[in-house]
């Protein structure tokens, strides 16, 4: 199945590996869980030889133990769980991992944008068939977090601050009562009333520098545990995560690349640099308006190897990478252009000299030409 | 008394067969493994069998503390050998007058032996009231004939063997989280920190290693599921056993050639050298005493361990000839934690662990009498810490096999508690602004067990609980000053700060607090206080208000005046002071070991300032201020004002020649104010000053590395005291030769010269004005006439006549120069003047300010002094009215007489005929008047 889509959801992808977790998985599951908490902590951050088991289960998240570890406990208690963090920490990812590992669903999602209305939340109605038939629970159509009730699994809502705060506080009693109302139906069946099953819990995710847009009310925020997710910073977790997922991302696109680990350096180092040079800028200026977080990195990586894929050699060099970087961050002109070519002329050019600066050199040439292509 | 509880040696044999037989199915019998493995049980042997019997401890442990408690109440021990600096055994008594935590302190301003750069040396052991080094010391202290005995290297061979160690292990992590107090934990100061029992893997990627696969985040959180609560409760034998094995490993897991193993291993050999020494010294039956050290140094190798070991004793190399003082400082949790790299909370926690054991287990620890004590007596401590069943039996060898083959056993976390802690913390969030509920609470505790059930634990620890509390608490931001993970800590026994107590104090520290008793302030406290003297209504005050200035100037911002001022000659009617003393002890016994008063420690630092060897006369000068200050007149004064007559005497410099004239002005100034007037010294110091400066004039003016401002501060010197020199019998011929001598070449020197010319009535005011006039008219020299202009704002410090025509000029410079001289030059001479003759800037203001009107308008009309036309010949002056008026004019000749004998014209002045309309009148027809004049005659 996996082969006909361009991109699978977890559960679909780990089928295979949720299958024979779930077979011998026998620690206590709550709910209706398909796993034990132990069990998705351990699909998610992958197995290790003192768990000893009879195979390897591959890392999918990078991240420390007791995020997921908060949010796997959270789930399996009465709060909704929201995750928070800048854009590109892997959020959403980390949402997706555990409602698979839960539920084996991870598509029951809302996005949050300025345009969500309540229906969206709760249900809408088909209008033809209500002209029709007049209303019913069968002319009812179920947002996907009535359904995720309706079945006792995990909801999503993606961007939860995006959407205003009237939409939002649609979520307060499907997180306190577990129930909604349908007051357009007769009482007389139950047929009003959508109870959740046993295992639905709510996974929402906000990004931390939406704060201020639409903010959450006390109400909605004391329904949900907050669980900070941070930028990686740790280099050797960055270069992991970077490769694991271009490679993830590249087998979409059925190539076949190998990052060479200079390469790899080189980006890491980049953006360590860039970082760096953001947290000590004294103005929004001075600082580039990306987040520079890993999914940007992995950005800048897939498009260098689609180019030199279709474009280049076939082979993945510091040029191509570097004109990539500057075309993904460049997104102000001037100020980012500004700040990238301060970068390229205060950090690489001292870097590309010596005997150690090989493709350092590459690297140069190739951003100061995107960066004049861009001028 | 029970004997030493060693056992055979053989009872470990079945343990060891089956570690060996494990590690060589896992590694292979060609592996370190078996060998690390096997020698962990012979390590665990050979500490047991030792005649002497080993107590191994860890540092901050209550498992230890409590063992420590049980086995000294049971074997009741003649003499302790505690793993202490020995040199700081004295301080030990002085316990009793704290609150704990303290540290004992060694500390060392005057090196001798140590490179200079490291002064100042301070060298800290912390003690908590949860530690066993604490019980052995209390027990020792309090029971009759016992002896404690420290057998550590001193705190000299500490800092000897420093080069020798690796860098201190600083925990990152420890800092990262946010700390309790950056206040609180910087107590110690840059200390070095020794203690009891340092117990931490050998390198990085174990302790990395067991973190990762304890399940746990930090040094401590391991250290405390995995080995301290399995031993809380465990009885004598099996705590020995399993603190040795765990010395052992960490000993065995290590860099082999680590420069720290050698000088652990240093230490032990000092350690039974001392102990050899006493017992042969005393006389000590060995099976009495107790030997009180670290796991890691129980598992020692060394050839001179035990006590039936035949090497020779270790050479204990001499201490330096360093003068080492010894005290008692406030110590803290935090500051613990922060030193020896533990987690955050890690020694508060512990401490709560041994209260709640203490009661759990109604024990009462050893305590020494009069101790004041940081918590509530547990109520329920009624008996004496007894073994638990099954203490330290002398039967039964191996313990070490049931300890490894069960897993941890939770700790005693009992439901209760945790809802207690629960609904505590979200009250304190409440309080610290958080919108927590009992829901809060609720799912805290829920979530608690989750947590711990995720990590394998059957009770949630108190790090469950922690994480817990984020996870439910915690939002988007932090409302108030302290996170939940902060308020954790606190809620969990919080940070605690030891104090020293009066009796503790250091004579100097006591001394002032009895001074400063009159304020009626608890100086003891830890927080600020605020003293308010009114010295107008309350003479009596006058003592606390000099002696908290003597502070201010010695401890800096310890004591700091809100408001008052003390400069000389002048006293505040009220002064209002914020104290720190209790907060900042530490600065205060630091004080107290250079000596017995306030005062005695100022006079020898203000003694020490003129004696180092780059005191210059400036220096001395600004101590005999603060003689004159603080002690006020008398021998000191005399003393430093010599030497800084002997010090101007021998400088060949004057770079500092702004700031003795600065100086001596001011103490001169003061002096006049005295009835005595100025005394002999500052009276040499004028006239060596006088004749010094005018021998270096002419070199200053020349020498390129002396600037203007010091050339026209030696002038200053030279001018302004001019009048008090030459009173004292100077010679004014000396200071005009030293001008004429001068020859500069630099614009600036050079106008500060025509300067002292014209000062010295050489040059007068037009010759200068003349001479500047061709400077500006000269299109050669033109570019250079800033400078000159600067040289002249100089002169204002030794000629303030001068200020009229330095607006003259400055206005001339203004309306003359080109603007590509000009513009570069203002800011520049902005800057200058700031930085170095900020004081002039007020007189060339106000000079300014006088000659230029004040409104727009006026300005057109303006015609400056120096350009408005010299004023009208004075009116011929009348004749003299009067009877002598009218005596010279009725006789004539005798005037006539001189001034022919004088060769002057002779020239009567004649009335002047009345001007105005009726003088005309009366001109024109002078009928009338003579008329009248006949009648009158007539």
């Amino acid at each position: 199945m996996t082969d006909n889509l361009l991109r699978a959801p977890a559960e679909v992808k780990y089928a295979e590996e949720l299958d024979w977790l779930e077979s011998v998985d026998d620690g206590p599951k709550p709910f209706s869980w398909r796993l034990s908490p132990k069990m998705v902590r351990l699909f998610i951050l992958g197995s290790e030889r003192a768990d000893g088991l009879d195979r390897e289960i591959s890392q999918k998240w990078f991240g420390d133990r007791a995020f997921v570890e908060r949010s796997v406990v959270t789930l399996a208690s009465d709060r909704g769980l929201l995750l928070i963090g800048d854009p590109g920490t892997g959020k959403s990812w980390l949402a997706e991992l555990l409602s698979a590992a839960i539920c084996r669903n991870s598509t029951l999602v809302v996005q949050g944008t300025a345009g969500t209305t309540e229906d969206q939340i709760k249900y809408s109605w088909n209008v033809a068939q209500v002209i029709a038939q007049g209303q019913s629970r069968e002319a009812m159509i179920p947002s996907p977090i009535m359904t995720a009730m309706e079945n006792g699994v995990i909801g999503r809502f993606e961007e939860l601050t995006r959407s205003t705060s009237d939409v939002q506080d649609a979520l307060i009693s499907i997180l306190s009562e577990k129930y909604v109302s349908i007051p357009e139906l007769d009482g007389a069946d139950g047929e009003n009333t959508v109870f959740a099953k046993p295992g639905f819990s709510l996974i929402a995710t906000a990004n931390s520098r939406d704060r201020g847009v639409n903010d959450l009310s006390s109400a909605l925020k004391r329904r949900f545990n907050f669980v900070r997710v941070p930028v990686v910073t740790n280099k050797r977790s960055e270069a992991e995560i970077v490769r694991f997922r271009t490679a993830e991302l590249l087998r979409r696109h059925r190539i076949e690349v190998e990052v060479p680990p200079t390469l790899l350096d080189i980006l890491l180092q980049s953006f360590a640099d860039l970082r760096a040079s953001a947290a000590n800028a004294a103005s929004d200026d001075e600082r580039l308006e990306s987040a520079l977080s890993t999914a940007e990195q992995i950005g800048v990586l897939e498009d260098a190897v689609l180019h030199s894929q279709f474009f280049g050699e076939k082979e993945l060099g510091a040029h191509t990478l570097a004109s990539s970087l500057v075309g993904s961050l460049a997104r102000r002109t001037p100020e980012d252009l500004a700040i990238l070519n301060k970068f390229w002329h205060g950090v690489v050019e001292p870097r590309s000299e010596g005997e150690q600066g090989g493709p350092w050199r590459d690297f140069l040439d190739g951003g100061r030409e995107a960066i004049a292509t861009l001028s | 008394m029970a004997g030493p509880v060693a056992g055979p040696a053989g009872g470990l044999g079945p343990l060891r067969e089956r570690l060996r037989a494990a590690a060589e199915e896992f590694a292979g019998p060609d592996d370190a493994l078996p060998e690390i493995l096997s020698g962990m049980v012979e390590d665990v042997d050979r500490a047991l069998a030792e005649e002497l019997e080993i107590f191994p401890v860890c540092h901050h442990s209550p498992a230890s503390a409590l063992a420590m408690a049980r086995r000294l109440a049971e074997k009741r021990p003649r003499v302790i050998y505690l793993e202490l600096p020995e040199d700081l055994a004295p301080l030990l008594e002085e316990l009793r007058n704290c609150r704990l935590p303290v540290a004992l302190q060694a500390f060392a301003t005057e090196l001798d032996g140590f490179p200079a750069d490291w002064a100042p040396l301070s060298v800290v052991a912390p003690l908590t009231e949860a530690s066993a080094e604490y019980q052995a010391i209390a027990y020792a202290l309090d029971t009759p004939d016992v002896e404690l005995v420290l057998v550590d290297r001193s705190a000299d061979h500490v800092l000897q063997w420093r080069e020798r160690e690796d860098a201190p292990d600083a925990d990152p992590a420890a800092d990262g989280e946010g700390r309790e107090s950056e206040e609180a934990a910087g107590l110690h100061g840059d200390a070095f920190g020794v203690g009891v029992g340092r117990l931490r893997p050998g390198f990085a990627e174990l302790e990395a290693h067991l973190l990762h696969h304890g399940k746990v985040r930090h040094w401590s959180e391991w250290w405390d599921q995995y080995v301290e609560q399995p031993l809380a409760g465990a009885d004598y034998r099996t705590y020995r056993q399993a603190m040795v094995m765990i010395g052992s490993l960490f000993r065995r897991l290590r860099p082999e050639r680590g420069a720290r193993l050698a000088v652990d291993e240093d230490r032990e050999r000092y350690m039974w050298t001392r102990i050899r020494e006493h017992l042969a010294s005393s006389g000590t039956d060995p099976a009495t005493a107790l030997h009180v050290c670290g796991a890691f140094h129980a598992a020692s190798r060394v050839e001179q361990f035990g006590l039936a070991s035949e090497a020779e004793p270790f050479p204990i190399p001499e201490r330096t000839g360093t003068a080492w003082r010894y005290g008692l400082i406030p110590s803290s949790h935090s500051a613990i934690e922060a030193q020896f790299g533990l987690a955050p909370g890690a020694v508060s926690l512990a401490a709560a662990t041994w209260s709640r054991t203490l009661t759990a287990e109604r024990l009462t620890p050893f305590r020494l009498a009069g101790q004041r004590t940081g918590r509530k007596k547990p109520k329920a401590a009624k008996r004496a810490a007894a073994p638990p069943a099954g203490g330290a039996g002398e039967a039964g060898g191996d313990r070490l096999t049931p300890f490894l083959d069960r897993p941890p056993v939770p700790g005693a976390l009992d439901e209760d508690e945790l809802r207690g802690w629960c609904v505590d913390l979200v009250r304190l969030a409440r309080r610290n602004g958080y919108l927590a509920s009992t829901a809060d609470a609720i799912a805290v505790f829920e979530t608690s067990v989750l947590l711990a059930g995720l990590r394998g634990r059957a009770r949630p620890t108190p790090y469950d609980f922690e994480d817990a509390a984020v996870t439910c608490i915690e939002k988007d931001t932090v409302p108030g000053k302290r996170d939940v993970r902060r308020l954790c800590g606190m809620l969990l026994g919080g940070d605690r700060i030891g104090t020293v107590g009066y009796d503790a104090l250091p004579p100097l520290a006591r001394d002032v607090l009895d001074r400063l008793e009159p304020l009626g302030l608890n100086l003891t406290a830890r927080t600020q206080q605020r003293a308010l003297l009114d010295l107008a209504n309350r003479p009596e005050l006058r003592p606390c208000s000099d002696l908290l200035w003597m502070l201010r100037r010695l401890l800096g911002d310890v004591v700091r005046p809100v408001m008052g001022d003390r400069a000389l000659g002048g006293r505040a009617i009220q002064e209002s002071w914020d104290l720190a003393l209790g907060r900042e002890q530490r600065a205060l016994v630091q004080l107290g070991y250079e000596g017995v008063t306030v005062e005695q420690v100022l006079e020898q630092r203000l003694r020490r300032a003129v004696r180092e060897p780059d005191a210059t006369a400036a220096t001395a000068l600004k101590a005999v201020e603060e003689a004159l200050l603080y002690l006020g007149p008398g021998r000191l004064v005399d003393d430093l004002g010599s030497r800084a007559v002997a010090l101007l005497a021998a400088e060949r410099t004057v770079d500092q020649a702004p700031l003795v004239l600065r100086r001596i002005r001011r103490l001169l100034a003061y002096y006049r104010t005295t009835e005595a007037g100025p005394p002999h010294w500052a009276e040499t110091f004028v006239t060596t000053g006088y004749a010094h400066y005018c021998t270096l004039l002419p070199t200053a003016f020349t020498d390129e590395e002396v600037g203007a401002r010091q050339v026209a501060a030696m002038l200053g010197f030279l001018f302004g005291l001019e009048g008090f020199a030459l009173a004292l019998g100077c010679d004014r011929a000396q200071l005009e030769l030293a001008v004429r001598q001068c020859h500069p070449v630099e614009p600036d020197r050079t106008a500060l010269l025509w300067a002292a010319e014209h000062r010295l009535d050489l040059l007068p005011l037009p010759a200068l004005r003349e001479r500047c006039a061709e400077l500006l008219a000269n299109p050669l020299v033109v570019r250079a006439f800033p400078r000159y202009v600067s040289g002249f704002v100089q002169a204002l410090e030794p000629v303030p006549s001068l200020a009229p025509f330095v607006v003259e000029q400055l206005s001339g410079a203004f309306g003359r120069l080109p603007d590509a001289v000009l513009l570069p030059w203002l800011p520049r001479l902005i800057m200058t003047l700031r930085r170095e003759a900020a004081e002039l800037l007020p007189v060339l203001v106000r000079e300014a300010g006088r000659t230029f009107p004040g409104a727009l308008p006026a300005l057109d009309a303006l015609v400056p002094p120096w350009e408005a036309p010299p004023a009208t010949a004075p009116a011929r002056a009348t004749p003299v009215a009067g009877p002598a008026g009218g005596l010279l004019a009725a006789h004539p000749a005798a005037c006539e007489a001189w001034t022919a004998v004088l060769d002057l014209p002779v020239e009567w002045a004649r009335a002047a005929p009345s001007a105005g309309p009726a003088g005309a009148l009366v001109a024109a027809h002078p009928a009338t008047a003579e008329a009248l004049a006949g009648v009158l005659a007539g």
